[in-house]
């Protein structure tokens, strides 16, 4: 056991973990983080996306004790007023939900890193995501509306 | 009457209205909880061993290295549970025939041997691989030829289950691996089809593939004073709460199943999945005890059945079909769940939503040593939908005319007797045709392509019939200050039963459906209802509800006329409150309910059922002149290019039509009617579990290919077919299953146009797209 210090939505914990343990486990059990989602445990379906930074991790592949002192954003922890939110919500982007924080997240490092992405730059960043409800559509307009907000 | 709805203007939030879907914020955040958002606690993790071996018999299970890893609790083996259970260890809907553990022998390459409690999952997964299992195989019978050669048999013999009880007469057959076969004969097929002007004939596979919803399957239950505690991701809470108290021995009463939002489930959550096994474990343990699925593990509880049909359609000189014939296979493996319903009512409509007066089917529900085939979106359907609707495009074709027009001239109409033998009613097959043909442009002129490229167009048509028969119920409270809480047991898996079932209420008590909660199932608390699936819950449940509203209208305006003294038949309700015509005075709902209790928050409560009824088939004909409640009309226009030198297939533009009867909720319609596409190109283009001598090859999120943002048409068309239903709420019906039916004949048709090719199994791979070119000497 070794203790890491995280920042989750700008609060900070102090959690022991095993040097085996996933981001993603550490998050749910210890944090309660429970927006972030095991879909696949393989990194293929991006329900277990957070941002470290502002960049996206598959948090079932991912150690937490390679991650002390990082500062991890959650889908549960944007503010009242996120663009991104908003436009998900208006846009119905959303059928389950079950994988929807994943492709907010993703959203917001695209917006983060081009705030002004066509269809193409959208397709291609949100490529790993996988929403079985077959909400894609939606989904694109809800990220073009969010970068005309 | 064929209209589209427009987009509601109005401020209402009943039916027809666009309102937002329930928790849709919430879902965007990801604060919905799911049953694996419930903190383990101190909860045992169960892991299972798995069988390695496709069919063979247990000789002996050694469980003592696992038993003695740090952080085990128990290790348990089929013989454990039998043990304890006996015979009632076999649950299913159709036939007795799935044990929790295998019990004496395996009969698929991942079924559950032995299950290990732990303090953590990592422990109790490290500890089920030191289970160490000693076999003696028998031979495996891999597919559905291998099951009819007889060689070797799944089961000694057949046991149905007391859930279907028109399967009795099937009780302690041996020696086959049919668990059931359905027969449909009308007239002479054979002979008008051997006297007919133009025949289509082909073999046609449609392979097993997977739903994966993107929640995992996940259980957890305990035992809390002499009672059975579930909470589990299921459509079928009340089935589970009978399948668990039956193999227990305990009255309904002892059993309560609890189920959260689900993350997806497509048919692959309903049944017998975890919950057999973690209720047998809670009680036999004394434990708490929790198990969510890994992924690959999901591959493995249950698949869409694998299926052949080999069919063919005839017409005469003048293109009018008179004969068509279709033996189905449905490969349902180790385990029939609820193949015996997929094959007689699939098989039924095998031959598509035409008038043919001379039809033989025969329809089996085939056991095979391969993981158990269930329900799944379309409910055996999509596969019979792949033979017939590729075989009126060659029909079609061989006259040279137009397929939507051919279709248009053949399809059965309002008051037509289908040749089940039931009359069709309220299924807008034309109307569905012709919106999707004339929103992909299909009478313009088409750029055929050049170089590499070539474009065409296809066009499909779906039946299905709704479950039935079935039951549904609804409990109503309206709280005295006008809000409402709605007690139902239809599960909200995304399709969104949580938002129209309150539009339904909003609509005839002239409340703000924003204002009406509907409780998450739970067997203690919700009514019995049959299940969530077959597209049944607008219509059956959304019948209970509309029932149950309408009754608390009647409650509020006899309470409105003893309170005021008003004459009865001067009082309406509307979203005012209750409205005396005769003087023009209101009284709000507040008013009254506090007025009569004398209490704030007091609560009026109403029940109503609605349970539909069918005729059974005949005997001698396997035709019903009610088969169903009604029937579900949908149909695909696809445009698409073909890469001559890769296979490759690009989707330019789909058009997905379904008549909903009337659309609760248009937007809710349109993502069901969209998401059902999107799956359904899944299924057209690349979807397909891979099986290698019993063996799941591809069952991981690497292997196992699902269409993402990337697959999506350039265009992509949703239109909601509005032919009001006589007998549904408000005329609606469902439309879960509606756009996943005719989605692969449409591309597979589309193909045909494009370079000539008729591709008779799925899926449509490139490499299948390149070779079928190839031996039809289509040049690159």
């Amino acid at each position: 056991m070794k203790l890491i210090g995280l920042t989750v939505n700008g609060r900070s914990y102090e959690v022991p973990v095993d040097d085996h343990e996933l981001l993603l486990d550490v998050l749910r059990e210890k944090i309660g983080a429970y927006s972030v989602r095991e879909g696949c445990g393989v990194g293929a379906c991006g329900a277990c996306t957070v941002l470290v930074g502002g960049t996206s991790v598959s948090s079932c592949l991912a150690r937490a004790v390679r991650y002390d002192g990082a500062e991890i954003t959650t889908a549960d922890g944007l503010p009242d007023d996120d663009p991104v939110v908003s436009a998900f919500v208006e846009s119905r982007a959303m059928q389950c939900g079950y994988c929807i924080p994943g492709f907010v997240l993703m959203a917001k490092e695209l917006l983060a890193e081009n705030p002004s992405p066509d269809r193409e730059d959208i397709v291609a960043h949100l490529e790993g995501n996988i929403c079985r409800c077959g909400t894609y559509p939606e989904i694109c307009r809800a990220v073009e509306q969010a970068a005309h907000a | 009457m064929t209209q589209t709805t427009p987009i509601a203007t109005g401020s209402g939030t009943g039916v027809g209205s666009r309102r937002t879907r329930v928790g849709a914020e919430g879902k965007v955040r990801g604060q919905l909880r799911h049953v694996a958002d419930r903190p383990a606690g101190g909860a045992a993790h169960v892991a299972v061993h798995r069988s390695t071996r496709p069919h063979a018999r247990i000789l002996a299970i050694d469980v003592s290295q696992a038993a003695e890893l740090e952080g085990v609790d128990a290790v348990v083996t089929g013989a454990d549970l039998h043990a304890v259970f006996g015979e009632r260890v076999f649950t299913g809907p159709a036939f007795s025939d799935q044990p929790p553990l295998a019990v004496d022998r395996v009969r698929y390459v991942g079924e559950p041997v032995a299950a290990v409690l732990a303090r953590d999952v990592a422990t109790a997964r490290e500890a089920a691989e030191l289970v160490y299992v000693e076999y003696e195989d028998l031979e495996p019978v891999y597919d559905v030829e291998d099951a009819l050669e007889g060689r070797a048999f799944v089961h000694d013999h057949l046991k149905p289950s007391v859930v279907f009880g028109d399967l009795r007469h099937l009780s302690g057959k041996s020696e086959t691996n049919i668990a059931y076969e359905y027969n449909l004969r009308l007239g002479d097929a054979a002979a008008a089809g051997s006297e007919a002007a133009e025949t289509a004939a082909h073999e046609f596979w449609a392979p097993p593939v997977h739903h994966v919803p993107i929640e995992l399957p996940a259980t957890v239950a305990w035992v809390e004073a002499g009672r059975l505690e579930l909470f589990t991701t299921t459509q079928t809470p009340s089935y589970v709460r009978q399948s668990v108290a039956d193999m227990l021995g305990l009255p309904l009463s002892h059993v309560r199943v609890r189920v959260a939002p689900l993350g997806g489930s497509f048919g692959s959550k309903m049944y017998d999945r975890l919950e057999p096994l973690l209720a047998a474990l809670a009680w036999t343990q004394k434990r708490e005890v929790r198990m969510v699925a890994s992924r690959e593990e999901a591959f493995m509880l249950t698949t869409r059945h694998g299926a052949e049909v080999i069919s063919s359609m005839s017409a005469d000189a003048e293109g009018n079909i008179v004969a068509a014939s279709a033996d189905v296979r449905y490969d349902t493996g180790a385990f029939a769940d609820v193949g015996p319903r997929i094959t007689a009512k699939s098989g039924m409509i095998a031959v598509g939503p035409y008038r043919v007066p001379n039809v033989s089917i025969t329809s089996r529900c085939i056991y095979t040593n391969k993981p158990s085939a269930g329900p799944f979106r379309g409910f055996g359907v999509p596969q019979v939908t792949w033979s017939h609707e590729s075989l009126v495009d060659e029909l079609a074709r061989a006259r040279g005319e137009d397929p939507a027009a051919y279709r248009r001239r053949n399809l059965l109409r309002e008051g037509d007797e289908g040749y089940m033998g039931t009359v069709i009613h309220s299924a807008d097959f034309v109307g569905c045709l012709d919106a999707v043909t004339e929103a992909i442009g299909w009478d313009t002129p088409l750029d055929r392509g050049e170089g590499r490229w070539r474009r065409g167009r296809g066009v499909a048509v779906g039946i299905k019939a709704v479950l039935t028969p079935t039951v549904a119920n609804a409990v109503l409270q309206l709280n005295q200050d006008g809000s409402a809480t709605l007690m139902i047991s239809t599960v909200d898996m995304g399709q969104g039963s949580d938002t129209i079932m309150p539009q339904i209420v909003a609509e005839v008590l002239g409340l703000d459906s924003e204002q009406i909660r509907v409780v998450a199932a739970d067997t203690d608390v919700t009514p019995y209802d049959t299940i969530t699936a077959g597209s049944r819950s607008t219509y059956h449940t959304g019948n209970a509800v509309r029932g149950v509203a309408e009754r608390m209208r009647e409650r509020v305006l006899d309470l409105a006329a003893a309170r005021t003294g008003s004459a009865r038949e001067d009082l309406k309700l509307d979203s005012g409150g209750v409205l005396n015509t005769a003087t023009g005075k209101r009284y709000s709902i507040a008013e009254l309910v506090h007025e009569h209790f004398g209490a704030r928050g007091a609560t009026l409560t109403e029940e109503y059922n609605f349970t539909t009824s069918w005729q059974p088939y005949d005997k001698a004909t396997g035709r019903s002149p009610k088969v169903t409640e009604h029937w579900f009309a949908g149909a695909v226009a696809a445009q698409i290019t073909v890469d001559r030198k890769t296979g490759r297939v690009h989707v330019e533009d789909l058009a997905v039509a379904g008549d909903v009867g009337r659309a609760i909720n248009p937007t809710l319609v349109e993502q069901q009617l969209t998401g059902s596409a999107i799956m359904g190109l899944g299924h057209a283009l690349f979807d397909e579990l891979v099986f290698d001598q019993g063996q799941v090859i591809n069952g991981t999120l690497l292997d196992y290919q699902l269409p993402s943002v990337k697959d999506l048409p350039d265009r992509l068309t949703p239109i909601v077919i509005e032919s009001p239903h006589a007998t549904g709420p408000f005329g609606a019906k469902g439309v879960g299953e509606t756009g996943i039916i005719p989605i692969a004949p449409a591309v597979a048709n589309a193909i045909r146009d494009a370079v000539g090719v008729r591709i008779t199994r799925l899926p449509l791979s490139p490499e299948r797209v390149l070779q079928a070119m190839n031996q039809a000497g289509v040049e690159e």
